[in-house]
């Protein structure tokens, strides 16, 4: 039991672990993930079946992937703690210690002086305990690899808890009109452009979020890289879509409303005869003799918008390409072709604000870690009357700058 | 600004071939020339680079040409701090033609001036992809010098001994220095990636390969630490590593797809 503990906690099982969550994200990344089954019958052959039965295609939400992770986790915490506790229980010792360290290097009685001054040039501390002068400085240094693990699993907590728990929600909204959310949150889209005002591409919604107390955001344009949070909401800018815009007067009365449509619809005052709107295309192309092709898809804005769509009356349907502009007559109603409605797709997040903001501070404390860990070296180095000793945790970078200052100084000598 | 590239080849090779010539000959001055050719050619490189980066009003790191471009220029920036402050000539045989290597690599990319994709727009971009360059360079610069440390192995004598201490603890702290930023550029491209697309971490390959990294340094960290594993064996481990981060910089753009395949 105690031997199993200790392995448990041990920088080998650590490494294990680690290299064993490398490969499995080896095979993650050339295993396209999170395809249908289908797919990989397609692409992997008789291979597909061990894929899916050792969950290869899903490798990051398998159980044995989760497990590494917890198991680091689990590793990263009892071998933090048991660090720590001796780390912060010899913080005075190691002064005593390294005093009574025997001289790794002899000096002369010049020489020493020479180390001394240098010591004190790169502000250390000095202690004197018996015949020996301990030099000492950076020693908040021992404790960098402690805040680097600490931090790694905060990360790990956090950032699982940033990823799985937010609520995420996809809508698309037309400009002027709103999505409510299940708890009453409104998000309405004032308007949507494609490019900017210079013709660059650059898809940007208007839009105000306003919270179930009546709170109410600014009006706000989002594009991608600048969503809006409010509140525990964050919407961005995800893609966009192109409707159709058709004005719809009654011949009887004289009576007209404008209709904006994104599927195809029957427009019709008894059922039967009247517009069926198909859908409106980008573009189109002509060959020389005249025949339309009409182009299905595009980046950025419509060039030459052409409507699709189905004249139904007397009991039949004819098909009909309509421009902008235009007008067609079915069923006792006009109908008015406009300019097609850009139109964005949101992507709605809403998580616990604090999560964020805790794991982000766990990526700060990350840094202070790792830079305290490699550029804030503790140094510890006992002088005496014939020599030096470097001491400490991580004694090697000084030991090395000691014996090149060492040669330097024997060479000017 | 194509003739000031093509100019910035030529020296960094002509710089390479009398690095070896020099070497193999044992001929100072050819080793003195070949120093001050590179310095030359790390010039000329900084001034396209920047010609380039005026011409696009932007930084220029945002496709492969450009990184590479970058890329190669840490190497040779941080091959020179490095020989100035440890004064470590015995680097540039093998970090001279690394940063050749990957400057070749970016004159094989398209490499005209294109408008930065909407979602490049961000001011993470700076910061996620400049710690990239300057922790991919550290990291070949480790395998450099963890490649010198193999050759010099070979002989043992007590000069070697210390010689080899040096550049083992050399490559250490390439190793942390690359370490750190890599931190950034994960962290960073995190926190980036939540701001355009809404998740922190969608295991896109190339975030992928960036944590494979992290993870192989990592590794290579604690070995160390451990201390019984120090010497040539650790000088290969670098060695080995460095196709690792060239695959995470160039390979998984090229071959598996995902969000950052930007061109
Ligand atoms: C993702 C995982 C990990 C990362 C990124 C990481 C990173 C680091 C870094 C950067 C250092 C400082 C190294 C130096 O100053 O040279 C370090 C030290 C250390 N790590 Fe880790 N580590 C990880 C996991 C682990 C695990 C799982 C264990 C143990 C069981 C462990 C045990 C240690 C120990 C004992 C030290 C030395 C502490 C000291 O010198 O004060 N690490 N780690």
């Amino acid at each position: 039991m105690k031997k199993a503990l200790r392995f448990i906690r041990s920088m080998r099982f650590g490494i294990l672990l680690l290299v064993l969550i490398a490969l499995c994200s080896v095979v993650g990344s050339l295993i396209p993930q999170d395809k249908a089954v289908s797919w990989y019958a397609q692409n992997y052959g008789s291979l597909h079946g061990v894929i899916l039965m050792l969950r290869l295609h899903r490798i990051f939400q398998s159980w044995y992937f989760i497990a590494l992770l917890v198991l680091l986790c689990l590793n990263l915490t009892l071998c933090s703690l048991v660090r720590i506790v001796s780390v912060v229980r010899d913080r005075r010792r190691v002064v005593a210690r390294t005093a009574a360290l025997p001289d790794q290097v002899r000096l002369s009685a010049e020489g020493v002086q020479r180390l001394r001054r240098h010591l004190e040039d790169i502000r250390c501390r000095r202690e004197t305990i018996g015949e020996a002068e301990v030099y000492r400085k950076n020693a908040v240094g021992r404790y960098g690899s402690f805040l680097i693990h600490l931090s790694i699993l905060l990360v790990v907590l956090f950032g699982a808890a940033a990823l799985y728990l937010p609520q995420v929600v996809d809508r698309t909204c037309l400009p002027g009109e709103s999505v409510v959310m299940d708890d009453g949150t409104e998000i309405s889209v004032d308007a949507f452009h494609i490019e900017d005002v210079t013709g660059r591409l650059d898809y940007s919604s208007r839009i105000r979020i306003r919270l179930p107390d009546g709170r109410n955001s600014e009006w706000v344009d989002i594009r991608v890289n600048h969503p809006l949070a409010f509140g525990s909401w964050k919407v961005y800018q995800q893609t966009y879509g192109t409707a159709g815009s058709v004005t719809v007067t009654n011949l009887a009365d004289g009576g007209s409303d404008d209709f904006t449509l994104t599927d195809t619809a029957l427009l019709s005052l008894d059922g039967a005869s009247g517009l069926w709107y198909e859908a409106v295309y980008p573009d189109y192309l002509l060959d020389p003799s005249g025949n339309m092709t009409l182009v299905t898809s595009t980046t950025g804005r419509y060039e030459h918008p052409v409507y699709q769509v189905l004249l139904a009356s007397d009991g039949n349907l004819r098909p009909i390409l309509v421009f902008p502009g235009e007008e067609l007559e079915a069923g006792g109603l006009r109908f008015r072709f406009n300019e097609p409605i850009e139109y964005p797709g949101l992507r709605i997040k809403r998580t616990p604000t604090v999560i964020n903001a805790l794991l982000i501070a766990s990526f700060v404390l990350m840094l202070v870690g790792l830079y305290i860990a490699f550029f804030m070296p503790p140094v510890l180095i006992k002088t005496d009357a014939e020599g030096y000793a470097v001491g400490g945790l991580k004694p090697e970078g000084m030991r090395i700058k000691l014996d090149e200052l060492l040669q330097e100084y024997r060479r000017e000598e | 600004m194509r003739t000031l590239f093509i100019v910035t080849i030529i020296l960094y090779a002509a710089a390479v071939i009398l690095q070896f010539t020099g070497t193999a000959f044992k001929k100072e001055r050819l080793l003195k020339l070949s120093w001050l050719v590179f310095l030359a050619a790390f010039a000329v490189h900084l001034l396209f680079t920047i010609v380039r980066g005026v011409a696009a009003k932007r930084i220029p790191l945002s496709n492969q040409f450009e990184f590479a471009n970058a890329f190669a220029w840490g190497v040779a920036l941080m091959l020179i701090v490095i020989r100035r402050r440890l004064k470590a000539d015995w680097l540039s045989v093998a970090a001279m033609p690394m940063a050749l290597l990957i400057l070749t690599y970016a004159a094989l990319q398209p490499m005209e001036i294109r408008d930065l994709m909407p979602a490049l727009r961000s001011a993470w971009f700076g910061i996620h992809i400049g710690s990239a360059v300057l922790s991919y360079a550290a990291f070949v610069l480790a395998g450099s010098v963890g490649l010198r440390y193999v050759l010099l192995a070979r002989r043992n004598g007590a000069e070697e001994e210390s010689r080899l201490r040096q550049m083992d603890y050399l490559s250490y702290r390439l190793v942390a220095f690359g370490f750190l930023f890599l931190t950034v550029v994960i962290l960073s491209g995190a926190i980036w990636a939540e701001q355009a697309w809404s998740a922190f971490w969608t295991w896109d390959p190339k975030e992928v390969w960036a944590l494979i990294t992290w993870i192989i340094y990592a590794v290579y960290l604690h070995l160390r630490l451990r201390g019984k594993r120090r010497g040539a064996a650790m000088a290969w481990y670098l060695v080995v590593a460095v196709p690792v981060v060239l695959f995470t910089f160039a390979g998984v753009n090229t071959l598996l797809p995902g969000l950052h395949s930007y061109g």
